[in-house]
């Protein structure tokens, strides 16, 4: 996957909206439930079996930058907007972008311990995404991250998301990734959707690291 | 299990159904934003369908041979809303006499609509028919189970049970409120919180206990109903009431969490026959039902109960009798016995 450089603003390229999207190639990723019985707990496993989740099949994705920040602009079919718990017993879309912070990370376990993986995580409730540090599999610490931001809206049926970080790694929470124009890097995606009472580790994931070249 | 587990007696042929534990608990411990609609004690009428409603049907828990069970998410209004009340209307709403006080339901978003559930909603209902009604209170906190399913639920380690004394806590800094937990309780003792998005529940007054005093549901009960301590301390109640008497026995023993309150089952009076004759058989409470909340075991308790009862009636002296009547009060809760009242408080901040 390649990541343009754009002459365009940061607020430009953070709106789904944006005419500078237009011109960006598209890639279809292709998504797939996250294993059954890799689930950490067996109440987990028990539960969610016979009840699928992780069914949002594939997701549309492009990414651009502009020599300050980077943005990944995230679609995928949704038909029903979970934007906000109106309830106890409900769950919010959310979406991640996941990357490794030792090269071999493992994707599928969310790294292991030594070989850290780093997670924006957006969700639809929150005011802006969380960075989040995780070695495996329950292991997830989120941090507040002012240089992450995102926005998303609902439409047609489909969830519209720009995710974006700026390139700055100096006051980056430790464990951030350090994407840098010119550089090769990897990727991985995962989706949640609220409606199925999708969260933790069931979702829906890309299963395979996508190279990550961003343009000099 | 643990090296020590606390554990709590609650006599069910003492309770009045009065909630002044359940209000103890309200005032300690859950009196902040996202807590309103929180019980982290409950007193349910029985027969009822509890709280969260039909809770006994929601599942979790593990199966015989110790699989976990999937479980059901309650939601608000299944554990009863915090109601609105129209007080602006009652007290500044210059409508004399003609207004009165009454709750609306939250979730009717500001219309005026009654609610239709709440904890223990069902508390005037009970079973049975004239003559032969009955009724009896079941208050439930969290068990403390020494095989908890909310703890083998979590994904994050976020649960843990104390070595110390078996307490089952959730740590709020590695909760992300994900409820596996509230699906896998079968109790339904844990509650979500909206403000905070975490999970909670309660914790056994654990402060309290680190200072010698007992937890507020247990002082506070103006029945003499809870008894409370070690379960392996051969001189406390608990240990008596469940390991020497046996008179104290689990609430669904077949959710296999081996939950750590006891209950003393309820007695009952003999039923009315269909010729307004004593039917000195079959107690109003029917055994069929009790068995079902109590396991087989609650038939043994009762025999006993009674024996005991029988043996005071005579002029003898019965221990069982004894600490169940619980002449000294704080002997229910020993070692757990200083006065909060005298202890030293920090000085708080200004």
């Amino acid at each position: 996957m390649r990541v343009g450089r754009v002459d365009a603003r940061d607020d430009e390229l953070l709106s789904p909206e944006s005419t500078a999207w237009q011109e960006a190639p598209v890639n279809e990723v292709v998504l797939s439930p996250t294993p059954l019985e890799l689930q950490p707990t067996e109440y987990v496993r028990v539960s969610r079996s016979g009840r699928p989740y992780g069914l949002v099949s594939s997701m549309n994705v492009s990414a651009l930058h502009n020599g300050n920040s980077v943005f990944f602009r995230l679609v995928w079919q949704d038909d029903s907007e979970d934007g906000a718990m109106k309830d106890i017993n409900q769950f919010v879309d959310a979406a991640a972008v996941m990357f490794p912070i030792a090269e071999d990370a493992p994707l599928i376990s969310m790294g292991i311990k030594g070989k850290p993986v780093n997670v924006w995580m957006w969700r639809a409730d929150w005011a802006r995404p969380k960075n989040i540090a995780a070695e495996g599999m329950g292991t997830t610490e989120r941090r507040d991250d002012p240089a992450l931001s995102s926005a998303a809206r609902h439409t047609e049926g489909r969830w519209d998301l720009v995710v974006g970080r700026s390139l700055v790694h100096r006051s980056a929470p430790r464990g951030t990734v350090a994407l840098a124009p010119g550089t090769v890097s990897k990727i991985a995606f995962a989706v949640w959707q609220g409606s199925e009472q999708e969260r933790a580790g069931l979702k829906a994931f890309s299963p395979d690291w996508q190279v990550l070249e961003l343009d000099a | 299990m643990t090296d020590r587990q606390l554990a709590f007696v609650f006599d069910l042929n003492k309770c009045l159904g009065c909630q002044t534990c359940t209000i103890s608990c309200k005032t300690l411990w859950t009196d902040q934003p996202g807590m309103e609609y929180m019980w982290w004690n409950i007193v349910n009428t029985m027969p009822g369908r509890g709280t969260p409603r039909d809770r006994d049907e929601m599942g979790g828990g593990f199966d015989a041979e110790g699989r976990a069970q999937a479980g059901v998410l309650p939601s608000a209004k299944d554990f009863g809303e915090a109601w609105d009340f129209n007080y602006e209307e009652v007290f500044y709403g210059g409508k004399g006499q003609s207004a009165y006080l009454h709750p609306r339901s939250p979730s009717a978003n500001g219309e005026d609509e009654a609610p239709d559930w709440g904890p223990n909603w069902d508390e005037d209902q009970g079973a049975g028919e004239y003559p032969n009604c009955y009724y009896f209170y079941l208050p439930t906190i969290c068990m403390h189970c020494t095989e908890p399913a909310c703890l083998a639920a979590c994904p994050r380690q976020a649960i843990s049970k104390r070595e110390e004394d078996g307490i089952v806590l959730i740590d709020e800094d590695r909760c992300d409120g994900y409820r596996f937990c509230m699906e896998a309780c079968p109790y339904k003792r844990i509650y979500f919180n909206p403000d905070r998005f975490i999970s909670q529940k309660c914790v056994m007054c654990f402060a309290r206990l680190e200072q010698g005093v007992a937890p507020a549901c247990v002082r506070q009960c103006p029945g003499r109903v809870r008894h409370f301590g070690y379960l392996d301390d051969e001189e406390n109640d608990v240990f008596k009431l469940v390991k020497a008497w046996k008179v104290a026995i689990p609430l669904h023993p077949e959710f296999g969490t081996e939950p750590n309150v006891y209950y003393v089952p309820p007695l009952a009076p003999p039923r009315f026959d269909e010729n307004g004759d004593i039917d000195e058989e079959n107690p109003r409470i029917p055994m069929d039902y009790l068995r079902s909340l109590f396991g087989p075991a609650v038939d043994q308790a009762l025999a006993t109960l009674k024996l005991e009862m029988e043996k005071t009636r005579q002029g003898e002296k019965s221990e069982l009798m004894d600490i169940l009547i619980a002449y000294k009060w704080r002997d229910m809760f020993i070692p757990f016995v200083e006065d909060p009242g005298e202890l030293s408080r920090p000085v708080p901040k200004s």
